[in-house]
């Protein structure tokens, strides 16, 4: 995709390596940008990115050479590391845990054999497994001790015993040791004790291995989960650190003077110097959401539903206020991780996913599995045996099957119509483009409910939102999942299908400690103890603002640089579930602020449950201390051309195309997304073609192209109100 | 649009003009005249239009999703919030589910049964039903299993006439019964078994009666847990009623009442079809049995003092149309204890065998229901017919007598080829960790720890159960974190490990259960109950596969586990083999509880004293002599099997270098041989064995508890006195 202007100054660059392509955007000073892809090279990922970003390069006429040195940001995003850990190639880890918690990783909590399935499997128990454990049990040795849940000692730690499991870890050639005691978030003594005494036995032993203590790490209660997030960080995340080097060093050696940053979980981006990797584990649904928050604070929109459809999934975000929750547990790759993660819910209903009718109910069924990369039968290459909602696209005239990924692929509609035909229509009495079509509603129809009930759910109604939608099937789905709900506006971005990666450019140099605490909070504290309370925070907090810091200066970000902004976890006492408020400050001065944070919680816990569930008669507990630090980054800005008329030149017009529409064939007019600009407008019956995305127009819509690049879905004034 | 309603002005609030009371009828009539739920004939709206018929059933099953979502949130309770132990479903106006959420798929009827009876007993004319009111149930004479799972009901109006109700229920950590926890283990009577809300309104205009809420608040030992709960059924079932509103605005009245007809009647089809696929008509038999043993108990009245064996005959037959029939005709008497069951709470725990093993999808709803014909004879256990019974662990009927619905099944997928449903019987889940006093933070409180939530499942018919991840009541095992649990219960765990010798053998094994060794902390004083099977195995498991070990109790009271701390000797984490127990090894004790007295009341912990929590594994699949040597080696070495027990139940002989636990081959062959050659010399005819067992029965040569079972199964039932006397060729006037 191209968007040039004759002279360039390339300041930000974004990259985003997926399991098959890699991804380049690279924005320039007027915030004009290229995407370039290529084929991901997963044992040596700073090849695939040099050929990627040579491929967006192309369309400015300029080599990496030229653009590399101008640059004043950069930042990856991969899956090298989820790769790792997928394919069990990671380090040779050996864990200490509290004696009697040695099955940890056979046990699994019972929980991980069913993480990831869909519902029928989740019921099917048959179908439960057991994962194949990142260390072997033999690497894993209990050290007597135990603390309480207040941080009281019940059993000292046994030193001798302590010895012995450091030294057989010594003698097994470990790589890296964990170390995760119970209830060490809260009194750390045992671990540090454990690696004092690792210290002493590897220096003894002329053996330097790295020690990660759960309590320096993730300091957070819950102890298989931290264990999960330990455990990783030494055993995919450290070893991943090489690769993103590489990445780092191939810039430079190509003139490049900034520091490569990575996408994180928290939604900001740290160094690839940060002491805690694992949180770039998952970064994957993220970037999209931050791009979409940063569009949103340029935009002036605060409220925005962020919508992603690609091959698998559908992945859903909400902002709100203009900013995102975060969420402390997420599950990754059948993990349970005691991670801060933006909250993203994705469901298992992409393009690629497969459409079968129950020989049972005759009922039809979507998903949740995918032809993933092999598109579906259409794609006789593919070797595919189940038709998927892009066969169903390639009936129904949507997609150009000889236009698909920008020609790259050629598709067969005659195999499409074939199979929807025997496998979908004829079982249910419709006829193959009837049936192709209720496919289509079905998957958008569940979309939608999808949406609203994320929206509902939360306490908001769409009329206060703006929809944005990306990814390379979200266009295509767009005026079908946001019908009839009533959004503000409808924003599609006509680099959709590299948003991700845009957005990972977007985010902030940002790091982020949590740590658990139990600070009880009521009105009625005498004074002395809200004098206290705000001493305690203030200094548990200057303890993780040290860690921020520290970690800037390995960036030779300088502290005057750091802005920092103190956040609470917080839930009613006696509950289990807290929510992340803001303070908008860097530290406590009166009970004043604690007060605001409470009425905070309140609101927002209204909104995210219900007002009915308010409970402020148990009290308040704050369960988190949180400290982001974030430091100023260059970010794209918008690019603003001029608008001209609304008519389309005539070089944007592809053609016409038969399209299948409520049950009968309509010419829709087809157009070339690149050659559309700024003041356009296109009325539906019309298909919008990009390389990576389609935007689908229906016959009561159209889209207007802005100033910046943004197509907008509206309802066509004439039909406006018509129900469909 | 609020319907307020006084009793003076009640007027039907049913279709058309009609009470509830003469739909629910005349639905019931249809049914019995038709066979087709509300005599839907033709499916016409999903042939018509499938789409629109797919669209209205993803609309209401998203509905739930999102309600079950929310208030897992809301609810404090590690039992909702970590164990997930709450669901919803969406009903007809006549009570009949339409869709359910995920959860505990049990309650896919047992609401269903109590707004039935809030219609037969005439709810719409006295309290009232009207837009914005709020029931409560948890009787399980009226519809539920046990006093423990509390249900919230709220009728969802359009107009004036009601258009259907939306339902919730969670799990109680503690439900204010005779001996704290959720299920407890005491009650002789109803009148012990807990807070008591027998289908009542207890809410109007979306808010809860202050009374209510203040009476509940007293009647248990976790008053927050309670309340929190109840707010995270009511604000689910809140989002269920808007949905269900907005869909009929969406796609109009009519066709929503023509949409929830059709979707239970294609439930029902559905089910009769799958049953036709996956199995072979015909009648399967089996019995499984459960113990206790109450004798000499001075804490329960003197009639409740016996050691009990109880009876539970499940036959099942397939019609060829894919009916299923089940019948426990010659199940003993009910009894003065907590563990008897109501029809309702069986239909609960068939429930949850057959949307684990024949329909484990989204579309479970009360049409699967209608699919079956279910008998339970009046009077007994799973019966009894008198509102005074209790069944506040009714679980511990319930789980072994559907061992014998696994097996069933599984035979059937056999027979049809089906090999990778096959999965022999699961173990009863337990040992439950459950008790109360003072916990931690000075406060009264009580707790039931979920962990037993994750057992072994039998063995598959290729393959070993599943180890520690499973419930048969719930799929979804999870055992909690440690430092979760440590916040609700005055306990450390010292240790939660795997258990070994825990899973059945057999040519292919069964799943493994743990062990959680839990240490009295912080706590003045604390009870505790052992439930668990222990004197009897419940069930056999499939073709020569023996059934998991059964379990035991151990506890340590008084011990020297502080002297043995401050000396840095070893202190256990677990007990291990019990032939060579950890916990012996490192500490003495002036009480060692160490028994197969595995139901017991409670009983009072001291700082520091011990309890065990063994959790069963899974019951085996085929002989023991064919499963693989290689994994017999294997599992000694990741320590699931005692050397010990690779010979004399497996005939493999071992052989060892350090850590390497390898496979004589040439021994284990011999050893097998050998072993098969003993079987052949120890076997004797059928018919000679029956001779032999004719006998004893005729001397009346069984244990009292035997004796006092097979008396009481003969009693109520002519047809089993009968077919025991058939069956041993005993004379007619034979009793026991």
């Amino acid at each position: 995709m191209r968007m040039s202007t004759p002279t360039r100054t390339p300041k930000v660059l974004a990259i985003d390596a997926g399991g098959t392509m890699c991804d380049t955007f690279v924005i320039d000073a007027d915030g004009e940008f290229v995407v370039g892809k290529a084929q991901t090279t997963p044992e040596d990922e700073a090849n695939g990115f040099a050929r990627s970003a040579a491929d967006a390069l192309r369309y400015w006429d300029m080599n990496v050479a030229e653009a590399f040195p101008t640059l004043v940001s950069g930042v990856y995003s991969g899956t090298a590391m989820l790769n790792r850990l997928l394919s069990r190639k990671g380090g040779r880890v050996g864990l200490l845990v509290t004696a009697g918690q040695e099955d940890y990783l056979l046990l699994e909590r019972g929980i991980q054999t069913y993480l990831g399935y869909s519902y029928s499997d989740r019921l099917h128990v048959q179908t439960h497994v057991h994962n194949v454990p990142l260390v072997p049990r033999d690497r894993i040795h209990g050290i007597p001790e135990r603390i309480d849940l207040f941080g009281k000692v019940a059993i000292p730690l046994y030193e001798d015993e302590t010895r012995a499991a450091v030294e057989r870890l010594v003698d097994d050639a470990v790589d890296a040791i964990c170390v995760c005691l119970l209830h060490s978030y809260r009194n750390p003594a045992h671990e540090r004790a454990v690696k004092r005494i690792a210290v002493e036995i590897m220096r003894a032993r002329g053996v330097d291995v790295p020690i990660y203590l759960s309590s320096d790490l993730y300091p957070v209660r819950g102890d298989f989960a931290r264990l999960n997030t330990v455990m990783i960080e030494a055993y995919a995340a450290a070893p991943s650190r090489g690769q993103m080097e590489n990445v780092q060093a191939s810039c430079e050696a190509n003139g490049a003077h900034f520091d490569l940053r990575v996408m994180a979980s928290h939604g900001g981006t740290i160094s690839t110097k940060a002491r805690e990797l694992a949180r770039t584990l998952a970064s994957g649904p993220i970037g999209g959401v931050v791009g979409a928050r940063h569009l949103g604070q340029l935009l002036g929109l605060k409220n925005i539903v962020c919508t992603d459809i690609g091959g698998t999934s559908f992945d859903l975000a909400l902002i709100t206020e203009g900013t995102y929750q975060i969420r402390s547990n997420p599950e990754i790759a059948r993990f349970v991780l005691a991670l801060p993660q933006v909250q993203v819910d994705s469901i298992g209903a992409g393009t690629g996913s497969f459409v079968r009718v129950n020989p049972t109910s005759n009922r039809i069924e979507l998903g949740p599995d995918s032809a993933g990369a092999n598109i579906g039968m259409c794609y006789l290459e593919g070797g595919i045996d189940t038709p998927s909602v892009t066969d169903c696209h390639i009936v129904l005239g949507y997609l150009d099957p000889n236009y698909f990924l920008g020609a790259e692929i050629t598709l067969s509609r005659a195999r499409a119509i074939e199979v929807v035909e025997s496998r979908i229509a004829r079982p249910l009495g419709l006829d193959v483009y009837q049936a192709a079509e209720g496919v289509i509603e079905i998957l958008e129809d569940s979309l939608r409910n999808q949406v609203y009930s994320t929206i509902v759910g939360r306490g908001y109604s769409p009329r206060n939102f703006v929809c944005m939608s990306y990814g390379g099937g979200g266009p295509v789905h767009a005026a079908g999942y946001t019908r009839n709900l009533g959004f503000d506006d409808v924003l599609i971005p006509t680099w959709a299908a590299g948003f991700s990666a845009y957005g990972c450019s977007c985010a902030d140099f940002e790091y982020r400690y949590d740590h658990s605490v139990a600070f009880p909070v009521s009105a009625d504290l005498p004074d002395e103890q809200k004098q206290g309370l705000i001493a305690r925070v203030n200094e548990q907090a200057e303890a993780l603002k040290e860690k921020v810091r520290a970690e800037f200066r390995s960036n030779d970000v300088a502290e005057d640089q750091v802005q920092f902004e103190l956040l609470f976890r917080v839930q009613y006492a006696g509950q289990l579930n807290d929510l992340e408020v803001g303070t908008g400050k860097s530290h406590l001065d009166d009970f004043s602020d604690i007060e605001a944070v409470i009425a905070d919680f309140e609101d927002l816990y209204a909104k995210v449950y219900s007002l009915a569930a308010r409970s402020p008669e148990l009290g308040f507990l704050i369960t988190t201390l949180v400290v982001a630090g974030r430091s100023d980054v260059e970010k794209p800005i918008l690019p603003t051309r001029p608008c001209v008329g609304e008519i389309p030149s005539a070089d944007a017009r592809k053609g016409e195309r038969e399209v299948y529409w409520r049950g009968e064939f309509l010419t829709a007019e087809i157009w070339n997304m690149e050659k559309i600009v700024p003041g356009n407008v296109i009325r539906g019956l019309a298909i919008i073609e990009a390389p990576s995305t389609t935007v689908v127009v229906p016959p009561d819509s159209l889209v207007e192209l802005d100033e910046h690049m943004i197509l907008h879905l509206r309802l066509r004034a004439a039909s406006s109100g018509a129900k469909e | 649009m609020k319907a307020v309603r006084t009793l003076e002005t009640a007027a039907s609030i049913g279709w058309n003009g009609t009470s509830l009371r003469a739909m629910l009828e005349a639905n019931e009539e249809a049914f019995a005249r038709t066979g087709r739920y509300a005599g839907v004939e033709a499916l016409e709206l999903k042939e018509r239009e499938p789409i629109l018929y797919e669209k209205i059933f993803s609309k209401l099953r998203g509905a739930l999703v999102t309600a079950r979502a929310t208030a897992m949130n809301i609810s404090a309770s590690p039992i909702v919030k970590e164990i997930g132990e709450l669901c919803f479903s969406v009903y007809t106006p006549e009570g009949d589910s339409i869709a359910l959420s995920t959860g505990i798929i049990v309650h896919v009827h047992t609401m269903s049964d109590a707004i039935k009876y809030m219609i037969r007993e005439d709810f719409e004319n006295n309290p009232g039903i009207a837009d914005g009111d709020i029931f409560i149930n948890n009787d399980p004479h009226i519809g539920d299993v046990h006093n423990a799972d509390v249900q919230t009901l709220v009728p969802i109006f359009h107009d004036d006439a009601i258009i259907g109700w939306a339902g919730g229920v969670t799990h109680e950590i503690d439900i204010g019964a005779l001996t704290p926890g959720s299920v407890p283990v005491g009650p002789t009577s109803r009148f012990e078994d807990g807070i008591d809300v027998p289908a009542l309104k207890c809410g109007a205009n979306d808010t809860l009666f202050r009374d209510h809420e203040l009476r509940c608040a007293k009647a248990t030992r976790a008053p927050t847990f309670w309340k929190l709960d109840e707010k995270a059924r009511i604000a689910g079932n809140h989002l269920i009623r808007r949905a269900v509103l907005e869909l009929v605005e969406e796609i109009g009245l009519d066709t929503y009442k023509k949409a929830i007809r059709e979707i239970i009647e294609e439930g029902r089809r559905s089910f009769l079809q799958r049953i036709k696929e996956l199995t072979v008509p015909g009648r399967y038999r089996s019995t499984a049995f459960s113990t206790y043993g109450f004798s000499g108990e001075e804490r329960l009245p003197a009639h409740a003092r016996i050691d009990c064996i109880a009876h539970m005959p499940l036959e099942m037959t397939i019609e060829r149309d894919g009916m299923l029939g089940l019948s426990m005709e010659g199940a003993d008497k009910w009894g003065y204890h907590s563990m008897n069951c109501t029809p309702s709470g069986m239909q609960g725990a068939v429930w949850v065998v057959l949307s684990q093993l024949v329909v484990p999808n989204d579309k479970v709803n009360d049409g699967a229901y209608y699919g079956t014909r279910q008998y339970y004879p009046l009077g007994s256990w799973a019966n009894p017919g008198d509102p005074s019974v209790s069944t506040g662990i009714a679980w511990l009927f319930l789980i072994p007598s559907f061992t014998s619905l696994v097996k069933h099944l599984s035979r059937a997928f056999q027979a049809r080829g089906y090999l990778e449903d096959v999965i022999a019987p699961y173990g009863v889940t337990g040992n439950v960790f459950q008790g109360g006093g003072l916990d931690q933070y000075g406060a009264q409180s009580a707790t039931t720890n979920f962990e037993f939530g994750c057992a072994g499942t039998g063995a598959g018919f290729c393959r070993d159960g599943l180890d520690f991840a499973a419930a048969v009541w719930n799929p979804e095992g999870d055992m909690g974190e440690v430092e979760i649990w440590e916040t609700v219960e005055p306990f450390l765990y010292l240790g939660r490990r795997v258990k070994p010798n825990t899973a059945g053998p057999g040519k292919f094994r069964g799943g493994a259960g743990i062990e959680s060794l839990k240490m009295a902390w912080n706590t003045p004083h604390y009870e505790l109950q052992n439930i668990n099977s222990g004197k009897a195995f419940e069930n056999s498991g499939l073709w020569g596969g023996y059934p998991n070990a059964t379990g035991y109790r151990k506890n340590l009271k008084r011990n020297n586990l502080a002297e043995v701390v401050a000396a840095r000797k070893p202190y256990p984490v677990r007990d291990g083999d019990t032939a060579a127990s950890e916990i012996d090894r490192c500490l003495t004790a002036e009480l060692v509880q160490y028994d197969d007295h595995t139901v017991t009341l409670p009983h009072a912990f001291g700082e520091r004293d011990l309890y065990l929590s063994v959790q069963n594994g899974g019951k085996g699949l085929g002989d023991p002599l064919e499963r693989d040597p290689r994994s017999v080696a294997e599992d000694v070495a990741t320590g699931f099997l005692s050397e010990r027990f690779a010979k004399t139940t497996y005939g493999v002989v071992l052989t060892r270098a350090n850590d390497d636990v390898d496979v004589d081959m040439e021994a284990t062959a011999a050893e097998r041989a050998s072993m098969r050659a003993t079987r052949r010399a120890e076997a004797r005819p059928v018919s000679e064995w029956r001779k032999a067992q004719r006998e004893r029965v005729l001397r009346g040569d069984m244990i009292e508890p035997v004796r006092r079972m097979y008396r009481s199964a003969m009693e109520l039932s002519t047809a089993f006195a009968d077919e025991f006397r058939a069956f041993h060729e005993l004379p007619d006037d034979y009793t026991l």
